[in-house]
């Protein structure tokens, strides 16, 4: 039997695995950090719903203002989702017979909800205040995004702990005048200077909390 | 020259390093695209737990519905509403003329009026009251396309308030519109709150006076503030709904409601 011997070009085995070696972590890191991050996982959920309703015409074209149907944001913690009534308050008469409609009349003929499909959620262990936010100048915008330039509506921020945390370190370019609330067109950043934002931060008495048990409770 | 290793060695570690490539491409693509199977769950912490948030779903009901509706015959507490003038806008068998009591009209309260009007009338009746809002515009070219309404619809031009026979209507009655509804026009009660009600029905009449003033109506200290093609015109302001106009014109008129 003969002796093996290692061929002449192992020797460059030991500079690959040492390049290999310090890339390796640096890869994984970046793969977790890029493809694992709420920014990933989370934006851009967009399910589909029972009814084609279009934020796009009726927020965008139309111009109706969001708390036409979400009633309660400014009130409670939970923007609601508005009733088949709200709805019917002018689908009685336009288009009602469009096929998009058909679950709309149902549900109105049967008291029974749409079974709208909920976009942004939170895990069940935090707790988020829309009164609180919309009351003292943080926009519907700064956390749903554009809807309505959205025919389907998708979530367009992470909602992700450390995402809250930016804004309630830093809050000043998020705040805007309280009759622009929302207007998601209105970028306080280019329509309001520094000292404009600031004076809102004074005037709204902004010192958002950093401990655990604002939403964790 | 250093030795190569074999050919098949140098295509695997090319086809491996070329595949580590991959899954950034992937990712990119995952964010830029919205999806309906996401959120992605990997760990689920205590992310589902066993409540019922608002609005949510609970199997255990026929109807689904965690949140249960009134039981019928029921009357909650602090719901029986028997004030008429409060609840219904009639004081004495007639529709009411004044406030109800605890409601003051000031500058703060009509401009609350202001704003709920423009969230929930305005799309419908315009900023300025005229019937030429947003839905009414183009519910109506849905009614006037070439082959007939689209899908039934049956739109009814939206009532301008500045129509005479509106402008006669008392603060109680404006209420009660908003409230109930009127004709095509359904109820707003369960969309918009009790004083809020209130305070679009004085800023409706805010608005009847702002654009169907005189000279007459603006105390004479003020009168130069306006702008000249106003003062000197006949009276009647322009009816393009400019919010700035209307509120100087709503509160210098805090005193007189109908």
């Amino acid at each position: 039997m003969s002796r093996f011997l290692f061929p002449r070009w192992s020797n460059l085995l030991l500079p690959t695995i040492i390049v290999a070696g310090a890339v390796a972590p640096l890869y994984a890191i970046f793969f977790v950090a890029y493809g694992l991050s709420p920014k990933t996982l989370e934006v851009g959920y967009q399910p589909q719903q029972p009814v084609p309703f279009s934020h796009a015409l009726h927020a965008g074209e139309l111009g109706m203002d969001c708390r036409y149907c979400h009633t309660s944001v400014e009130k409670a913690a939970h923007a609601s989702v508005p009733p088949t009534q709200t709805c019917m308050n002018c689908h009685t008469q336009v288009r009602p017979e469009s096929p998009k409609l058909a679950k709309v009349k149902e549900s109105y003929e049967t008291g029974l909800p749409v079974e709208w499909v909920r976009v942004h959620k939170l895990p069940d262990f935090a707790y988020f205040d829309h009164s609180a936010h919309v009351n003292r100048g943080v926009g519907c915008v700064s956390c749903h995004g554009r809807i309505d330039t959205m025919e389907v509506v998708y979530q367009s921020s992470p909602l992700s702990m450390g995402w809250c945390l930016d804004c309630h370190r830093d809050p000043v370019d998020k705040l805007r005048p309280a009759g622009t609330i929302t207007n998601l067109a209105f970028d306080p950043v280019t329509e309001l200077s520094e000292s404009e934002r600031l004076s809102l931060k004074d005037k709204f008495h902004i010192a958002p909390s950093e401990d655990c048990s604002t939403c964790h409770r | 020259m250093i030795p190569m290793p074999p050919r098949w060695m140098i295509f695997t570690g090319a086809v491996a390093a070329l595949a580590l490539a991959i899954p950034p491409f992937v990712i990119a693509r995952v964010r830029a695209t919205p999806d309906p199977n996401r959120p992605v769950h990997i760990f689920f912490d205590m992310d589902f737990q066993p409540k019922f948030k608002t609005q949510a779903e609970n199997p255990l009901f026929a109807d689904g519905r965690a949140q249960r509706p009134e039981v019928q015959g029921v009357v909650a507490q602090g719901e029986t509403r028997l004030d008429a003038h409060l609840y219904e806008g009639v004081s004495g068998g007639e529709w009411a003329t004044t406030l109800p009591a605890g409601l003051t009209l000031n500058e703060q309260f009509l401009l609350r009026g202001q704003e709920r009007y423009n969230i929930f009338c305005a799309v419908c009746h315009g900023y300025a009251g005229f019937g030429d809002g947003a839905v009414n515009k183009r519910a109506m070219e849905l009614m006037s396309n070439a082959d007939g309404p689209v899908q039934g619809t049956a739109w009814v031009q939206a009532k301008s308030l500045h129509d005479p026979l509106v402008r006669e209507h008392s603060v109680g009655l404006l209420y009660n519109i908003v409230t109930n509804g009127i004709r095509n026009m359904a109820g707003y009660g369960a969309q918009i709150d009790l004083e809020d009600r209130w305070a679009i029905a004085a800023y409706v009449q805010a608005l009847q006076l702002s654009q169907n003033a005189t000279i007459q109506d603006v105390p004479p200290e003020l009168r130069d503030k306006l702008p000249k093609n106003v003062a000197q015109g006949d009276g009647a302001a322009a009816g393009d709904g400019a919010a700035a106009t209307q509120t100087t014109t709503a509160s210098a008129d805090t005193t007189e409601v109908k």
